[in-house]
């Protein structure tokens, strides 16, 4: 026996009872709920010929949704780092706003945020005469997609490296000025490493929320394969002509995400130290 | 000459330190938490910039209000120590002391070999905070902190949450390290033994002020006043009242002092170490002791290595208002030989130079 297990004996084993087994057949109800569709899927699309997981149109979509999965993700680290740091770091006025509106599209409707995008971006929209000046226009294009995913994604990557840099104490960055070493070679030499497996974390989740966005999408940029037909939106139209496709690239879709989800768990730590 | 002027107040704390101490040496700054030590370690080393003063280093002005001269902390050459959270955890020990260091690969490496030589650590290098000892972490913030070759090296109660074997270790191995390098180290600590046994000089602060500093035995033998006595541990101190330059008056007794420089009448305090009060052993050469009064022993406590006693004087008292008169401690062994727990009834003797006076 351990001593750490003299120290913390395991519990004893529940002996049997009227209310733990009800406790259990309600446990069990929700992890069925949650299990059977997915199920389901997987049993619909086992049987499924190579040619419905290879068909050019779900190739297209799978291409499209990794490559503005990952630019979106990309841009998210980009100006969500310094955000989240700001956050977790500094006191402004209004910081308590930004804070608020930083999390809005985690609980908005993504409908709400395809019309608010629109508005914003759209050929009659607030910034629409400004950008059609320059030659540019959004709505219906794949920048559009990123976009949009960006908006939807991006709180949870802010989110996630503002607990992962507020858990990283100031006196460890003190010391490392006070050994001479500047104030940005201290954010790359002590606080982005150990604030990393939250970053990382983050920029998992971000990644898999763009992956699955999809009303944001289908109202800014519309749904045209190969432009602006993600998988979500390919499984929408999918439902219609052709169902195949559609559950080839909903299973594809559950994999990853669980992988991702069950890679976060690992990634992130129980204290934040490393090593 | 480190030259310590700090101003700086917050709404419920004002922090009004002066200090001129020598580099070169040990200077410990003792207080109770709350005195101000931390604000004086982060002033020093930049993270807190006070209201007014100076701080400088021989020549080397590191803040100064007047001047507008604030160095940032990169600039000051300050080396620290903490108690808590002293090495970058996803670093190895080696890399936590060349984490300031200069220069070639080559040359960083055989200067953190020195290092961690130095602080005896030689087979350590490779390992991560969290695979070693709180007191080789300790050692290893010690190495990093001295690989910068710091010209004032800021110890803020290093030792405090290690056990007490480890802690008396690397107070050994500080001082010898001082000794040799001849570091200036600026050590922080509640803890009064540790400042005793580390400082070359030692500052008593207070509510954000030095109330006194000087070399520790002095502060030991001669507190500056009633408050300084407190704190460093002094557990009788009576209100008296000088009666002539040889004699006091302490509640009802008039007691015979060393030559005093208080004025007939002046009241004052007479401090007097509870260690330092004498039991007359009754079968011991018949001899005239000074200052005797007879009592009785109230009641006691231990801390295993000392016994602490109450003592009650029979007919003038020292302390009419109180229980008790004096305090008088003793190591256990004594108190033994003595058979004090039997024997409570006691004449005890009060040498004029215990007797230390300090206005009010």
């Amino acid at each position: 026996m351990s001593v750490h297990e003299l120290a913390f004996p395991r519990p004893v084993k529940a002996r049997f009872s009227v209310g733990r087994l009800i406790f259990l057949v309600l446990a069990s109800l929700l992890v069925l709920f949650l299990s059977l569709p997915l199920v389901a899927l997987v049993v619909r699309a086992l049987p499924l010929g190579l040619d419905a997981w290879l068909a050019p149109a779900t190739l297209d979509a799978l291409q499209l949704s990794l490559i503005t999965a990952s630019l979106a993700t990309l841009i998210a680290f980009g100006v969500g780092t310094p955000v989240a740091f700001l956050l977790a770091r500094e006191n402004f006025r209004g910081k308590k706003i930004v804070d608020t509106l930083i999390d809005l599209p985690m609980v908005l409707p993504p409908a709400v945020a395809g019309l608010a995008l629109l508005m914003a971006f759209g050929r009659r929209g607030l910034l629409g005469a400004t950008l059609s000046f320059f030659g540019i226009e959004l709505p219906f294009t794949t920048a559009a997609v990123i976009l949009a995913e960006t908006f939807v994604a991006a709180p949870f990557y802010v989110r996630s490296a503002k607990a992962g840099f507020g858990a990283v104490d100031r006196k460890l960055e003190q010391m490392s000025e006070l050994l001479g070493v500047s104030s940005f070679r201290t954010f790359l030499r002590v606080t982005l490493p150990l604030a990393a497996p939250l970053l990382f974390g983050g920029l998992l989740m971000t990644w898999a929320r763009a992956l699955g966005e999809f009303g944001a999408t289908i109202m800014f940029a519309g749904n045209f394969p190969g432009r602006t037909q993600t998988m979500p939106l390919a499984i929408y139209s999918g439902l219609e002509t052709n169902l195949d496709s559609a559950l080839a690239l909903a299973v594809f879709l559950v994999i990853v995400s669980f992988g991702i989800l069950f890679a976060v768990r690992a990634v992130s730590p129980k204290g934040i130290t490393l090593g | 000459m480190l030259s310590l002027y700090i101003r700086k107040t917050f709404d419920a704390f004002a922090l009004d330190l002066h200090l001129d101490a020598s580099t070169e040496k040990i200077i410990v700054l003792f207080g109770a938490s709350g005195a101000g030590k931390s604000l004086t370690l982060a002033a020093i080393a930049g993270f807190l910039a006070p209201d007014a003063g100076r701080i400088a280093l021989d020549e080397r002005v590191l803040f100064d209000a007047e001047r507008g001269i604030n160095l940032i902390p990169q600039a000051r050459r300050i080396g620290m120590v903490r108690q808590d959270l002293a090495l970058f955890p996803h670093l190895s020990a080696a890399d936590n002391i060349a984490y300031g260091l200069r220069g070639t690969r080559a040359a960083k490496e055989k200067r953190v070999r020195e290092l961690l030589a130095l602080v005896h650590l030689e087979n350590f290098g490779a390992r991560k905070p969290s695979e070693l000892s709180g007191g080789q972490q300790q050692r290893v913030a010690l190495a990093r902190a001295l690989a910068i070759e710091p010209s004032l090296l800021l110890l803020d109660e290093p030792f405090s949450a290690l056990d007490l074997a480890t802690r008396i270790e690397l107070r050994r191995e500080l001082k010898e390290l001082q000794q040799r390098l001849k570091t200036s180290m600026f050590f922080v600590t509640h803890d009064l033994g540790e400042a005793a046994l580390l400082a070359d000089e030692m500052a008593v602060l207070d509510s954000g002020r030095v109330l006194q500093f000087d070399t520790p035995n002095e502060i030991l033998r001669a507190p500056l006043n009633s408050r300084v006595a407190q704190i460093v541990g002094v557990k009788n101190i009576l209100p008296a009242t000088i009666v002539n330059a040889n004699c006091v008056r302490i509640g009802e007794r008039e007691l015979d002092i060393a030559a005093t420089n208080f004025g007939r009448g002046a009241e004052v305090f007479a401090c007097i170490r509870a260690e330092r009060v004498l039991l007359v052993r009754r079968e011991g050469p018949a001899r005239v002791h000074p200052n005797t009064l007879e009592g009785t022993l109230l009641d006691e406590e231990s801390d295993g290595n000392d016994v602490m006693l109450k003592f009650r004087a029979d007919g003038a008292r020292l302390k009419p208002e109180a229980d008790f008169d004096l305090q008088i401690d003793m190591p256990v062994y004594v108190y033994e030989r003595l058979h004090l727990a039997r024997e409570r009834r006691w004449t005890i003797s009060l040498k004029p130079n215990v007797l230390h006076l300090v206005p009010e």
